[in-house]
């Protein structure tokens, strides 16, 4: 049974950092909740209205109080253990549900606030992430697992820039899982297996005859790219350099072209960044990743400054891409919105 | 558990191996199991990691709560399973009949908002040596979870790798090794390959008090 009590004004419920097994109900009075804000680390007052709960979150979650429950006026409150609560709770389902609404807004809150310290590049992380674990499974003989994420990736970035390769190795999974089964024949992609087995014809520069061994140039390609995913922007963006320089194979120079522009555009140099990537739409005005070139040249402005420059480009992604949910469309979208529209 | 029949059309199931969804993956649905064992896991460094094993009726996904936020980890079946799917648009339909499954997302959330929070005060910290103190600190939080690391005295013995620290702390791992090097000359660590001994917890608490007055 829930027991009611009733504190005088200018006492104390409980103090942040105490130990919290107990969940509150305001009845009558006048209490305040103070907590220091993590962002600001100013002070937060919250009063407690009647008939609302409070100490919920640290009770349910075994944690220390957050805040302070200060009695400015003499009051009474209902006091329930966990498991009172939890019976009282689920026969009043509509009170879960309110809480629910209220956690699952603060837990966007602090995940957004969690996101801006960590100051991630908006540039590709979740895409080459999602490439990188299908790589891993490929890599590790687990076919079925490849095949899963390398179709998903498919599904999500379809002109992704590695979209050609995860084609690839999607083919490769299912021609390995066919042949082979799960977790058996030899690693497709180079590991020990494979390292095992050429050792005969070590550092002779010879191309491996394997069907799926990546040409010289792509490891160089994949090499950058995964320095760039360790967020080494400038290792990454001499090596995407060297790749365009050598221009051995069109299809590398076009992506390390558009990925070089990213490390500049991930390395804060916003002018080289649009000199750079001028110097693609002018070169190669039909590159495959145009609209997101263009994006990031918005992207450059805005950062600069320049939000007439950077509304041009957010448009003109929106005029020229047929493909309706591109990531650089619905960016450019968002983007163009927040300037407040064209 | 309470009947569910009226949910069927959320129910998928999945065979022994598939995956549900991959770390990475945008993804906009959370799951209820109902029947079969799920495992949770994460790619670190050259190594899949075992997070968790879930079985009914526990729930996971439930950061799809966050719109476009990508899957932090790999959930795959384990068992023949059957799920129960739903998202942010319905899981109200569902959570409304269901007081013991709402309340169940209402403590998984409790515990997320708290390790967010965690983490931005990690994060917050501007000196990396301060930074991963404090992941030790957060880690030693949480050593009622089952699997956490054992503890003798102040010394804390920690199941976890330099990627780790690095990921939690929010550095590079090369900082992180660089940090945890320095620590481990003074003495006040202990690297092994998949473990991290702190040989005196409260050093490393004073440590991070004195770093955070400053700010």
């Amino acid at each position: 049974m829930p027991k009611a009590l009733v504190y005088r004004a200018n006492s104390v419920i409980y103090f942040q950092g105490d130990a919290a097994d107990k969940v509150y109900v305001m009845q009558s009075g006048r209490i305040c909740l103070t907590s220091i804000d993590i962002e600001t680390g100013k002070e937060i007052r919250e009063i407690i209205g009647m008939g609302e709960f409070f100490g919920v979150k640290s009770a349910l979650g075994h944690y220390p109080r957050e805040e302070n429950a200060a009695v400015l006026q003499d009051s009474n409150v209902l006091m329930f253990t966990v498991p009172e609560f939890e019976a009282f709770a689920s026969k009043n389902t509509r009170i879960i549900i309110k809480m629910l609404k209220v956690f699952s807004n603060q837990l966007r809150r602090v995940h957004k606030q969690v996101e801006n310290l960590m100051e991630k590049p908006i540039a590709g992380g979740a895409e080459n992430g999602l490439f990188r674990t299908g790589e891993y499974y490929l890599r590790n003989r687990m076919y079925s697992q490849a095949r899963y994420v390398f179709s998903r990736y498919l599904v999500y970035y379809p002109t992704g820039k590695l979209a050609d390769q995860a084609t690839k190795y999607l083919e490769l999974a299912e021609a390995s899982l066919a042949r082979h089964g799960d977790g058996k024949g030899p690693s497709p992609l180079g590991g020990p297996a494979i390292a095992e087995e050429n050792s005969l014809a070590p550092d002779l520069g010879m191309r491996k005859k394997e069907p799926s061994a990546l040409s010289d140039v792509a490891k160089e390609y994949y090499n950058a790219v995964s320095l760039f995913s360790q967020e080494k922007y400038t290792d990454a963006l001499n090596v995407f350099k060297n790749v365009i320089t050598q221009g051995d194979d069109p299809e590398y120079t076009n992506k390390a072209l558009y990925d070089a522009g990213r490390c500049l555009f991930a390395l804060g140099q916003w002018d080289a960044a649009i000199k750079h990537l001028t110097g693609i739409v002018q070169s190669a005005p039909k590159h495959p990743d145009m609209s997101d070139i263009l994006f990031m040249m918005g992207q450059s402005w805005e950062k600069k400054g320049d939000t007439q420059r950077a509304k041009g480009f957010y448009s003109k992604v929106l005029s020229m891409s047929s493909d309706d949910d591109s990531s650089a469309r619905i960016k450019s979208k968002k983007a163009l919105n927040a300037l407040g529209g064209a | 558990m309470s009947d569910l029949s009226a949910f069927m059309r959320f129910a998928k199931s999945y065979q022994s191996g598939e995956m549900i969804f991959s770390e990475y993956e945008p993804g906009d649905s959370f799951y209820l199991i109902q029947s079969g064992r799920v495992k949770i896991t994460k790619i670190v460094g050259a190594i899949e990691k075992n997070i968790d094993i879930l079985q009914p009726p526990e729930i996971f996904g439930e950061m799809a709560i966050l719109e476009g936020a990508p899957r932090s980890a790999t959930a795959i079946a384990m068992d023949p399973v059957k799920v129960l799917e739903f998202n942010r648009a319905n899981f109200e339909i569902l959570m409304m009949g269901n007081p013991q499954i709402a309340l169940r997302l209402l403590k998984l959330f409790t515990k997320r908002i708290y390790d967010q929070k965690r983490r931005f005060m990690i994060l917050k910290l501007e000196d990396p040596q301060a930074k991963v103190a404090d992941v030790f600190l957060m880690l030693d939080e949480t050593q009622g979870d089952p699997g956490a690391g054992q503890s003798v005295g102040d010394t804390r013995d920690f199941k976890v790798t330099v990627e780790d620290v690095a990921h939690w702390a929010g550095i590079s791992i090369q900082d992180a090794q660089t940090v945890l090097g320095h620590f481990s000359n003074q003495r006040r660590v202990e690297m092994y390959q998949d473990r991290i001994v702190v040989k005196n917890i409260m050093d490393f608490q004073r440590f991070v008090n004195s770093r955070r007055k400053k700010t």
